[in-house]
């Protein structure tokens, strides 16, 4: 049972982690992002779609179409995120309400779209892509994991050296907290931030692939369950750093698999599990009431930055 | 005048934009367009079946306009004030959910609008009061409580109010809800929302409210700047409260009408939709109570009629939404190309 929740909850608090990660390069950079359930959304979108074609190519048995899936995910949430960049860099509109807009965009268009391909190339009524089940590896110790954990893992340790040992992490920090000083100092404020929004998109792209894969081995509209928020969540508890949001990621994880465990053991009927999923929310409002004056985010989160004003 | 003008491009690039993707599906956009407004009751259908014409059609489409009105109100309330409330989804769902409990107790219309306003206000006034108390960021707040009440409800919902057939909770009884159901007048079945005036109202009194009152005037200056308010002798933390309360009491409104009147149940495990969506409307009526009313009836036009046009031009569903979210993402950005360009 231990291993059980050890190896459900990371397959769950993994994800959810990667697309933390991608809010904190967009948020440390001052762009707020609310649209990382769009982003994720979308991405899962284009990643299913690819490798429901390659299946047909490749046939069901090749992994080809599992990590060309993810390659399209990334690329998918990245080019999606583009739009959420283009809104609040370009056109100087309001993040949160840009943030919103992406979330109901990305629902409407892929729902639209999973249907129209579906009907005009495989033929099919359905609105899912069918994945089938994720293949396992083995590692010693933790047991059983999915691939897309190890790529996730290597990513995220990439991420943080980018953001906290490269120039260019540096640079997008400063722009969070005060983009006039960094233009000042010769910084490309606008192409910090579009970046940092893009690589959320990309991050995000693989975070709903891997839910796609681990939640429901489909795409379907139902993949917009909320996680982006909670990943939001995650990242306003780890205020704005990666370790301490790796920690909030894995405490939610590991809550709502042992939750389940212990619901199951139980033996009461799964709609307690709806008691569990609770508790990520409550730990996160109830830290920011008690902790909140240590709580920091990016100075310059959520201003329009104009070059023109000071 | 600006805003107007800036809607009015946001509304003509979306239908334009819906128009080129009917034609690209080989549809043509003028007849399907003509099938949106038969579909919401504002053209004559071709036939109609028993009980049923044109009016039928546009009571049913008041009946789902009624609870659009009343969110983008609350949205445009708390953005006056400095606020965004995206937490109007959950909000709604309290309030409905609230309303269904105490209409098991006491059976009455009137009982359901003020247990649904007080309920948002509740709600509301929370998300204020940690604002100015622990400042903790509104939006934060909203999203965290959206799902705690999705959860907590979907679990009331399914363990002790489940309708076992339709998987969705049990139905408000007739007599507290807020729409009056398959209505036999001359000859016809209408749907009547009898929040409808009240929604109207309400957006009247708001815009006297907030453009002819005192207490208006101190949310909009503490929305434009809350430093200015306080050194202007604002009370800031009583005017935030205010106005978090009053938009959670509106979204309550909202939650009472579309839980209770336009649908008679609770659908566990998800929020309601239009939640999220008024806050694009909002913005597309220029955040002016009168502007949200206008922006609400097209937006409501368009999810309500596609439905009829889908079926009709054999189009999947989803076009609905999708014309939806691009008037709301060019309603996103146009409201700002226009502010650059001072």
């Amino acid at each position: 049972m231990l291993e059980m929740i050890i190896v459900d909850g990371l397959s769950f608090s993994l994800p959810l982690f990667i697309m933390a990660i991608g809010g904190i390069y967009s948020e440390k950079s001052g762009i707020t992002n609310l649209a990382l359930e769009g982003f994720q959304g979308f991405g899962a979108f284009t990643g299913a779609f690819v490798t429901v074609y390659l299946y047909g190519i490749f046939g069901a048995e090749s992994s080809v179409p599992y990590y060309a899936g993810f390659l399209f995910a990334v690329i998918g949430g990245g080019i999606f995120a583009l739009l959420h960049a283009l809104l609040c860099v370009k056109f100087n509109a309001n993040q949160v309400i840009s943030g919103v807009v992406m979330n109901i965009l990305a629902v409407a268009l892929t729902s639209f779209l999973t249907k129209r391909i579906n009907a005009s190339m495989f033929g099919s009524n359905a609105n899912k892509f069918m994945l089938g089940a994720s293949s396992r590896l083995t590692i010693p110790i933790i047991g059983e994991v999915y691939p897309f954990e190890v790529m996730i893992v290597i990513v995220s340790i990439v991420m943080w050296y980018v953001m906290y040992r490269t120039v260019y992490g540096m640079r997008l920090r400063a722009c969070g907290d005060n983009p006039h000083s960094a233009d000042a100092a010769g910084i490309n404020v606008y192409a910090v931030r579009t970046v940092a929004v893009l690589i959320s998109g990309c991050l995000s792209g693989m975070a709903g692939m891997s839910f796609a894969y681990s939640v429901s081995a489909n795409f379907s509209p139902d993949i917009y369950l909320g996680y982006g928020y909670l990943s939001i969540a995650a990242l306003i508890f780890g205020n704005w750093s990666i370790l301490p949001s790796l920690f909030a990621c894995l405490m939610f994880g590991f809550a709502r698999s042992a939750g389940s465990a212990v619901i199951h053991q139980l033996g009461l009927p799964s709609s307690y599990n709806d008691l569990v999923r609770i508790l990520p929310y409550v730990l996160t409002l109830l830290l920011l009431v008690f902790f909140g004056k240590n709580n920091r985010s990016p100075r310059a989160l959520g201003q329009v930055y104009n070059k023109g004003q000071r | 005048m600006r805003k107007f003008s800036q809607s009015l491009f946001a509304i003509i690039i979306s239908l334009a934009f819906g128009a080129l993707i009917l034609w690209l599906m080989g549809k043509d956009p003028v007849s399907a367009y003509m099938d949106i407004l038969r579909g919401s009751g504002l053209m004559e259908k071709v036939k109609y079946s028993g009980r049923q014409n044109m009016f039928t059609d546009f009571m049913s489409f008041i009946d789902a306009l009624t609870p659009m009105i009343f969110a983008s109100l609350a949205v445009a309330l708390a953005l006056k004030g400095g606020f965004f409330n995206i937490g109007i989804a959950g909000q709604m769902l309290f309030a409905g959910f609230c309303a269904h409990m105490a209409a098991l107790f006491i059976p009455s219309k009137i009982a359901v609008i003020v247990i649904g306003f007080i309920a948002g206000a509740l709600i509301g006034a929370l998300i204020g009061w940690l604002k100015y108390r622990f400042n903790v960021n509104e939006v934060v707040t909203s999203i965290m409580l959206d799902s705690i009440l999705m959860y907590l409800i979907t679990f009331y919902i399914n363990t002790f109010y489940i309708n076992p057939v339709s998987r969705q909770s049990k139905s408000i009884i007739s007599g507290a809800r807020l729409t009056l159901s398959g209505f036999r007048w001359e000859g016809m079945k209408l749907d009547i929302a009898l929040a409808f005036p009240v929604a109207i109202i309400t957006a009247v009194i708001l815009n006297w409210f907030i453009e002819r009152t005192t207490y208006g005037y101190e949310i909009k200056a503490t929305g434009l700047s809350p430093h200015a308010a306080y050194y202007a002798g604002i009370n800031v933390n009583r005017t935030a409260l205010m106005t978090m309360t009053l938009s959670g009491a509106l979204a309550g409104l909202a939650g009472v009408s579309y839980f209770c009147g336009y649908l008679a149940a609770i659908q566990p495990g998800e929020t309601p939709l239009i939640g999220f969506d008024a806050i694009a409307v909002s913005l597309l009526g220029g955040n002016n109570p009168l502007g949200c009313v206008f922006a609400s009836f097209l937006i409501t036009v368009i999810s309500k009629g596609t439905i009829y046009m889908s079926s009709r031009q054999n189009i999947d569903i989803e076009i609905a939404s999708l014309i939806t979210a691009f008037i709301l993402t060019f309603a996103a950005c146009s409201s700002f190309l226009g502010r650059r360009r001072k």
